[in-house]
């Protein structure tokens, strides 16, 4: 066990010292990308925390992007302090993730939950659509990038570099903690949830607090999401929060493997290379990524880390008859 | 009633029977295969591709333009067949989100292959002659397409009632939406029936793409526009039920045309407030019981 925690944080700290180096070897095109990367990563592991370890399918969390989005991005042009704005963010999707959450979650479920999910986005869709003072629907442009004030010391992220490096530490951070709190005896209650709600209520769980509490976690931290993205492309649309691109987390999550807490990165960014590859050739990127799609949902359902997982486990288990120990005695790998 | 309530009324029953013709197939299935079938307004959307070639072909009367959007929805319901065949029979028994997941998937790929064929851009396609224009009644303007649409609605509807509950084949559909394993038991061919459903639901979208053609602007972008609609009208009417969804249609439909009224500066927003509002009071849809 200790053995396995220690290669988590070698592979962690593996992990971020590369994307840290991204801005020094790449050109800003390609920092640029790692960047939305990070941000839209963030969302989709929080939409994953829903999914994946909650059992709530929700098509409608770009809503809860696109209000930080546009808090972050409206406070930065009005001149506000960058940290109590993120803070704001992270306030204005909790209370919105708990209004939602404390009607439809008690109610519905399963397709009922998504469709209302997805209408509820749609609204704030069109309602930002509509506003002229948050751009209409052009969206709010020239975005500046923030400067944080420490008392005395002040840190510039006007650089691209520098608001990248902010970018990472606050992903990483918040991205960890998810992790922690999936690990932890909250995330085991959720797991027990999503596999029978019915059982867990016999056994004391309070299941409508659980779920509210992962709906509003989830929410908090996809607006905060939403928030970093902001200065980041410098421009806010309501596409933030159009239903593709809460169909997107989908995708993104299921490509990399719902079962797995880093699943969903993992498919940002093998979408993102996808999305750079066929972009050129209009038609052919639907027909791919439809067709990819079909493929995870047929045949792989546990996405590419899965896939991975499965194929391991079967090297160990041949390597294991070879050798002539029997296959229950091999140790199975954990879901994560 | 002022001249402009009527014309309201007019407009909102077209969107109404609009909503309708493609939340009529969507329901269709759901009510027997338990599947929300995302990709439901992909297939409208290639339905209105084909008509729009057929008619270029054909000419523009009233007669090869039904007889294009026929056409249309025989050539998607063939699709249907390859498509249950190779997806949907698959899909059927897994998770509800992973076939909401997967039929997007399919609707991807509709839309993309419409860009294949068909190009990114815009096309749109007059009514034909004998509906175009406008009929007067005394100070009353109503268009003869929005008559044209009102009446095929009611034609589906009533053609759908009539297979449904008065046919043999609509008893046996009723069975299998209802305990789909009993029917098989009973020496019904189950499978096969879930084919036909399929094939049927797909052809009334190619229909209904056809005729709702001349309505709007042609567009890859099409499917995704009358998915959510159709979506919202087989939700609010409780899934699988027909006589649900057009009470549905019709009151997102009048809604919708209401709105344009009374709060002008949010068009489209009226119909995801009344779905949200109605989905709070009656959460399984104001009519919910299995196919009806």
């Amino acid at each position: 066990m200790a053995a396995a925690r220690l290669s988590v944080a070698i592979w962690t700290l593996a992990g971020l010292v590369v994307l840290a180096s991204v801005p020094l070897w790449a050109n800003p095109g390609w920092t640029y990308v790692a960047g939305l990367i990070l941000v839209e990563g963030l969302f989709c592991l929080s939409w994953n925390l829903l999914f994946g370890f909650s059992g709530i399918a929700t098509f409608g969390h770009a809503a809860f992007f696109a209000l930080g989005a546009y808090l972050v991005g409206w406070g930065l042009k009005g001149g506000a302090p960058f940290l109590l704005l993120l803070g704001g963010a992270a306030l204005l999707g909790a209370v919105a993730s708990a209004l939602v959450g404390f009607v439809a979650l008690r109610r519905m479920s399963g397709l009922h939950l998504a469709v209302l999910t997805l209408a509820l986005s749609e609204v704030l869709f069109i309602v930002t659509g509509n506003i002229h003072a948050l751009g209409g629907v052009d969206g709010m442009g020239s975005i500046p990038r923030p400067v944080i004030h420490f008392g005395l010391v002040e840190v510039s992220l006007r650089d691209s570099r520098a608001y990248f490096w902010f970018l990472l530490l606050i992903c990483a951070a918040l991205a960890l903690a998810m992790w922690w709190l999936v690990h932890s005896r909250f995330g085991r209650v959720l797991r027990c949830i999503k596999q029978d709600a019915e059982r867990a209520a016999f056994i004391g769980v309070n299941v409508a607090r659980y779920r509210l509490a992962a709906f509003v976690v989830a929410g908090a931290i996809a607006a905060v999401a939403g928030g970093l993205s902001a200065p980041w492309t410098q421009i806010v649309t309501p596409a933030a929060g159009h239903w593709v691109h809460s169909i997107q987390a989908v995708l993104n999550s299921l490509l990399g493997g719902v079962g797995f807490f880093w699943g969903p990165l993992l498919g940002t960014a093998i979408f993102a290379g996808i999305d750079l590859l066929t972009r050129t050739f209009a038609g052919l990127s639907e027909i791919v990524v439809g067709g990819i799609l079909l493929m995870i949902v047929l045949a792989f359902p546990g996405g590419v880390l899965g896939f991975l997982a499965a194929q391991r486990s079967r090297r160990q288990q041949r390597n294991a008859a070879r050798a002539g120990v029997p296959a229950s005695m091999v140790a199975k790998e954990p879901a994560e | 009633m002022s001249m402009q309530d009527i014309f309201a009324l007019v407009n909102g029953l077209t969107v109404a029977m609009s909503i309708f013709l493609v939340a009529a197939g969507l329901t269709l299935v759901f009510g027997v295969l338990r599947m929300l079938n995302f990709a439901h307004g992909g297939f409208f959307m290639i339905g209105a591709y084909l008509t729009f070639t057929f008619v270029q072909s054909l000419g523009s009367g009233l007669t090869q333009f039904l007889l294009a959007s026929l056409a249309a929805g025989i050539v998607v319901g063939v699709i249907g067949v390859i498509c249950d065949r190779l997806i949907l029979k698959r899909l059927r028994h897994l998770d509800e989100s992973y076939m909401l997941i997967g039929t997007f998937g399919l609707l991807l790929v509709c839309t993309g292959a419409v860009k294949l064929v068909w190009g990114i851009d815009y096309y749109s396609v007059s009514p034909p002659p004998e509906v175009s224009g406008i009929l007067r009644f005394g100070q009353v303007m109503i268009p003869k397409y929005s008559l044209f649409i009102i009446v095929m609605g009611l034609v589906v509807f009533f053609a759908l009632e009539f297979a449904i509950h008065r046919l043999w084949i609509g008893k046996i559909v009723q069975a299998v939406a209802n305990d789909g394993w009993m029917t098989g038991l009973l020496g019904l061919n189950v499978p096969l029936l879930f084919t036909g459903v399929v094939v049927v639901a797909f052809a009334l979208a190619g229909f209904a793409g056809g005729l709702l053609l001349p309505n709007q602007s042609l567009s890859p972008e099409l499917g995704h526009a009358y998915t959510l609609n159709a979506f919202i009208a087989v939700i609010i009417g409780g899934l699988g039920n027909i006589r649900g969804a057009l009470l549905a249609s019709l009151i997102l439909g009048i809604t919708e045309s209401m709105s344009a009224y009374i709060v002008p500066a949010m068009p489209g927003i009226a119909i995801y407030l009344a779905m949200i509002a109605i989905l709070l009071v009656r959460p399984n849809g104001l009519l919910h019981r299995g196919v009806s």
